[in-house]
């Protein structure tokens, strides 16, 4: 996360940090030497550095002419600090140290201090290596290429990281508002300390995000609105495709529209990139930061990397986005709509689609109030898993919309649904079938209700009664929507004031889970988790068998759960006066 | 009755409306509620003090066996139409961004994390609640279609910190900031820290951090470089072979367990399998401590319904020889069967 906050570890790592290193050739031979060279030339040397030894004997090569053709450069003191010998590279690098004169009187203070400094415009590296006799000699050796190298090194380095962490961030399909947003703080600090980005206007209004370097540690983000007409000149152009080069009228502009807080418009360098989209360009990155960095060559394509990334991510986000409006509003369409409030009676519904993502499935229930004062209600599950099922759902649910209208008998209700459907899956070619419980529910001035169920080939109710058992609801039938003529069973269930009755998909019983993940969680244990609940409210009793199921579960795969549940709400229910003033707040269930 | 109570605030209605939960009398409750509103009392502070301590009552009774799970659910109930009700009283209006709260995948609890929609809602905050055991796939395609500033999480058990560091990650994929909530994460919050998740220790706090993005965002990094020891891996892997060889020593050691009825069964399986999830979750987070609470809860939890005590220890020492090979795991089972050995025993 550190790379959001602007702390992308391409900052932390500078090319300092190895300009010590030895760099493994051997070139620094005495590295107890080199690693202390902060001595002063005549400061005493401690016994541990003992001077090196002479040769043992003399030899005909002639050292002189050996040593000028090192890449180090010499510079021989005697104990009083006069230069006694200075070798021709010496002399190149150091042209003010002169024979015979004090080291000191060269004006060189950073040599006293040994290490590395720049001299002339090159990087030099220096040590100190007593000689007998108090003598002392500086080496010094031009670095400067090796510096330049490792400095490139590191600066492609933590390119790439910058890259790498942009594209950890970005890769992620993301809501568009989260992108734009992502991109600026992204930037920030690495490209820019004010980075702007504008996306290409919709009706005429650009949206622009802002990242700001606030402190050390973060930066801040805000957004707004803009009219086209009123984006900068440069921005336009971005927007057009082109990278303006005019740097110093792009930062006048940037500047006059107020973009560049904290940074005074004289001392600071700006570019702008496109963000690459579609066919045209997504938007528009403007970063800035003070010209004491400026944005040379290698930066600026660094940008342009980073534009890429981020143009691919908006894309992705848009497109994502606008399909995810139209998969949204299909399956609205397609979700079970909560029963009608209905007098006497407290629904309580569970509804848990197999794909999580995708929210709706092959389970279905609903209820549609009567003339009389009665409900219709229902409870099936159609053939087939996802989408397709949902789709078959939609058209049962607009065939019982429509038929509930002509006739209210559950038993006939269902032929006529098993007529429809075997009409509509005859013409289309494909065997669809559903499994369903239709039934009639009447209020009774007691607060008791009548129940009519016509059974489907679906899993039989169970009724809660008063004493806590739980009752089976001896209810057969066949399939609906595979023979033109099905057997369809019906039963009337009368529950008394607080009674209930409960509809469920196979989804429940058939869930695998226990020890081994491979156990049906069945009827016997459904019927155990509903003993002695009689008292709860419906609602309550659809969550409990959702829950006690997907605890069975244990987070495996499972078919689509539907649950519906219907309870005698009793006599002198107030829920008329109260339940008005309670506002559903559940916005959306899985 | 309720003008009559009314007037000192939520701490003096609080027996009263213990009672409606105890009778399932939602519209009683709810009065009790509107009484207090009515009387002036912040909506917050209903929520906060009545509906929240009540609540925590209602578990206290069920863990002490005074209640049946059917009590708890519809007392569960009916907190949350008060909760729906208290809210609608206030109805503010939103002037801030959007906020997701929702309990994690398997996370049942629901009424702590309605509490903090509540009052998120209460802030200016339009709080959108996904409920309870909200699938990771659900939330996150949720967060691809509406921008939400930040996503509360709730956690109410432990044994769930494994999916709960998923999901957060998850939402983390999704660039949205997470804070998290629930005992789930330990009473100081430092299994969340382990996570490397901001972790808000109730309501107040969890608006407070919601409204600083900045705080929000700077979190550390996850310490869970333990895992590579493949105990946690390990441990869900056999989960199925562990419960099954915990059972047959239970049924040879305590011959009664013969007779268990199907249901009886059943929730011994459970409980074996509990043990696990605890213990792997203690291997997650790398924290003795949260298996020897479970254990400790458990151990309570067994005697108020009538378990053998000599029962738990007895899993926990067969557990302990089946992953000798399992060093965290051996020690977090031995420390756990020490605090539940009765002296002398064992």
């Amino acid at each position: 996360m550190r790379g959001v906050d602007g702390e992308s570890g391409a900052q932390l790592v500078t090319s300092t940090d190895v300009r010590d290193w030895d760099p493994g050739d051997g070139r620094i031979s005495t590295p107890g030497i080199a690693r202390a060279p902060g001595r002063p030339a005549a400061g005493p040397v401690g016994p541990a550095l003992p001077a090196l030894a002479r040769d043992r004997a003399p030899s005909p090569v002639d050292w002189s002419e050996v040593v000028e053709h090192f890449r180090e450069g010499l510079v021989v003191c005697d104990a009083r600090g006069v230069v006694r010998h200075v070798s021709p590279v010496a002399e190149r690098l150091l042209p003010e140290v002169v024979a015979d004169a004090p080291l000191a009187a060269a004006g060189l203070p950073q040599l006293s201090a040994g290490g590395e400094f720049t001299h002339h415009g090159r990087r030099l590296r220096t040590r100190l290596v007593p000689l007998s006799g108090g003598r002392c000699c500086w080496y010094v050796e031009d670095v400067t290429e090796s510096v330049t190298r490792a400095d490139a090194l590191l600066a492609e380095r933590a390119r790439s990281a910058f890259l790498a962490v942009v594209g950890e961030k970005l890769g992620n399909p993301l809501h568009p508002d989260r992108a734009a947003a992502a991109v600026v703080r992204l930037a920030v600090p690495t490209l820019a300390e004010v980075a702007v980005l504008v996306l290409a206007p919709r009706s005429g209004r650009a949206r622009w995000w802002r990242a700001t370097r606030a402190d050390d540690e973060g930066h801040t983000v805000d957004s707004g609105v803009l009219a086209a007409v009123d984006l900068p000149a440069a921005i336009g152009e971005g927007l057009a495709g082109a990278e303006p080069h005019a740097v110093d009228w792009l930062v006048e502009q940037a500047a006059e529209a107020g973009w560049l807080p904290g940074l005074a418009a004289a001392d600071v360098t700006a570019r702008v990139v496109p963000l690459p989209g579609r066919d045209a360009p997504a938007g528009v990155l403007l970063v800035a930061r003070r010209a004491t960095r400026w944005y040379e060559p290698a930066d600026v394509d660094l940008v342009r990397a980073f534009a890429a990334r981020a143009g691919a991510a908006l894309t992705t986000a848009l497109l994502y986005r606008d399909q995810a409006e139209v998969a949204d509003t299909l399956q609205a369409s397609l979700l079970p709509v909560e029963p009608a409030e209905a007098a006497g009676v407290q629904w309580g519904t569970a509804y848990r689609p197999a794909q999580a993502g995708l929210r709706i499935g092959g389970d279905f229930y609903g209820s549609h109030r009567l003339a009389d004062g009665g409900s219709v209600f229902f409870l099936g599950d159609v053939s087939g898993k996802g989408v397709e099922a949902a789709v078959f759902t939609g058209q049962l649910r607009q065939c019982l919309q429509a038929l509930h209208r002509v006739e209210s008998q559950p038993a006939r209700l269902l032929k006529l649904l098993n007529d429809a459907l075997l009409e509509t899956t005859q013409a289309h070619g494909q065997g669809r079938f559903a499994t369903i419980v239709l039934g009639v529910v009447r209020p009774h001035r007691d607060g008791g209700l009548t129940l009519t169920m016509a059974g489907g080939g679906h899993l039989p109710p169970l009724v809660l009664r008063g004493c806590g058992t739980v009752e089976p609801v001896p209810l057969s039938g066949m399939l609906i929507g595979v023979v033109p003529d099905p057997r369809i069973g019906e039963v009337t269930v009368r529950l008394a004031p607080g009674e209930t009755c409960l509809l469920y998909s196979d989804g429940v019983t058939e869930a695998r889970g226990g020890r081994r993940g491979d156990e049906q969680f069945g009827t016997d244990r459904l019927v155990t988790a509903l003993t002695d609940c009689h008292r709860m409210p419906a609602p309550a009793l659809a969550e409990r068998v959702e829950q006690v199921t997907c605890d069975w579960l244990a987070h495996g795969d499972h078919d689509d759960i539907a649950v519906l549940v219907l309870r005698a709400a009793g006599p002198g229910t107030r829920a008329a006066r109260h339940l008005h003033a309670v506002p559903e707040t559940r916005e959306t269930r899985p | 009755m309720t003008a009559a109570t009314t007037e000192a605030g939520p701490a003096a209605v609080f027996p009263a409306y213990l009672h409606c939960l105890q009778e399932a009398d939602e519209y009683a409750a709810i009065e009790v509620a509107r009484g207090l509103l009515d009387a002036g009392v912040p909506a917050e502070r209903v929520l906060l003090d009545l509906v929240a301590p009540a609540q925590a009552e209602v578990g206290e009774r069920w863990a002490r066996n005074e209640w049946s799970v059917a009590q708890e659910h519809a007392a569960t109930h009916i907190s949350e139409r008060v909760v729906a009700a208290v809210a609608g009283y206030a109805d503010p209006r939103p002037t801030r961004g959007r906020v997701v709260v929702a309990c994690m995948d398997g996370e049942w609890h629901a009424l702590p994390p309605r509490l903090v929609a509540e009052v998120l809602r209460l802030r200016g905050w339009q709080v959108t609640f996904l409920g309870a055991s909200v699938p990771a796939a659900h939330l996150v395609s949720y967060l691809h279609r509406h921008d939400a500033h930040a996503v509360a999480l709730a956690c109410a058990l432990p044994m769930r910190l494994p999916h709960a560091h998923r999901m957060i990650e998850a939402c983390r994929r999704s660039d949205v900031p997470i804070v998290v909530g629930g005992r789930g994460f330990g009473p100081d919050g430092r299994w969340a820290r382990r996570l490397g998740v901001a972790w808000a220790p109730d309501a107040p706090s969890a608006a407070d951090l919601v409204a600083d993005e900045r705080s929000l965002r700077r979190t550390p990094a996850a310490q869970l470089s333990h895992l590579v020891d493949d105990e946690y891996a390990g441990l869900v892997r056999r989960r199925g072979e562990l419960i099954d060889g915990a059972l047959a020593d239970v049924r040879d050691r305590m011959p009664a367990s013969r007779d268990y009825t199907p249901a009886q069964l059943d929730s011994t399986v459970s409980d074996l399998g509990y043990i696990l999830d605890f213990l792997a979750a203690a291997l997650y987070v790398d924290d003795g401590t949260l298996f020897t609470d479970f254990v400790a809860w458990m151990a309570g939890i067994l005697t108020s319904r009538g378990v053998p005590a000599a029962a738990l220890p007895m899993t926990l020492g067969h557990y302990a020889t089946v992953l000798r090979d399992h060093p965290r795991a051996a020690r977090f089972l031995a420390q756990a069967r020490a605090t539940v050995t009765p002296a002398g025993a064992g």
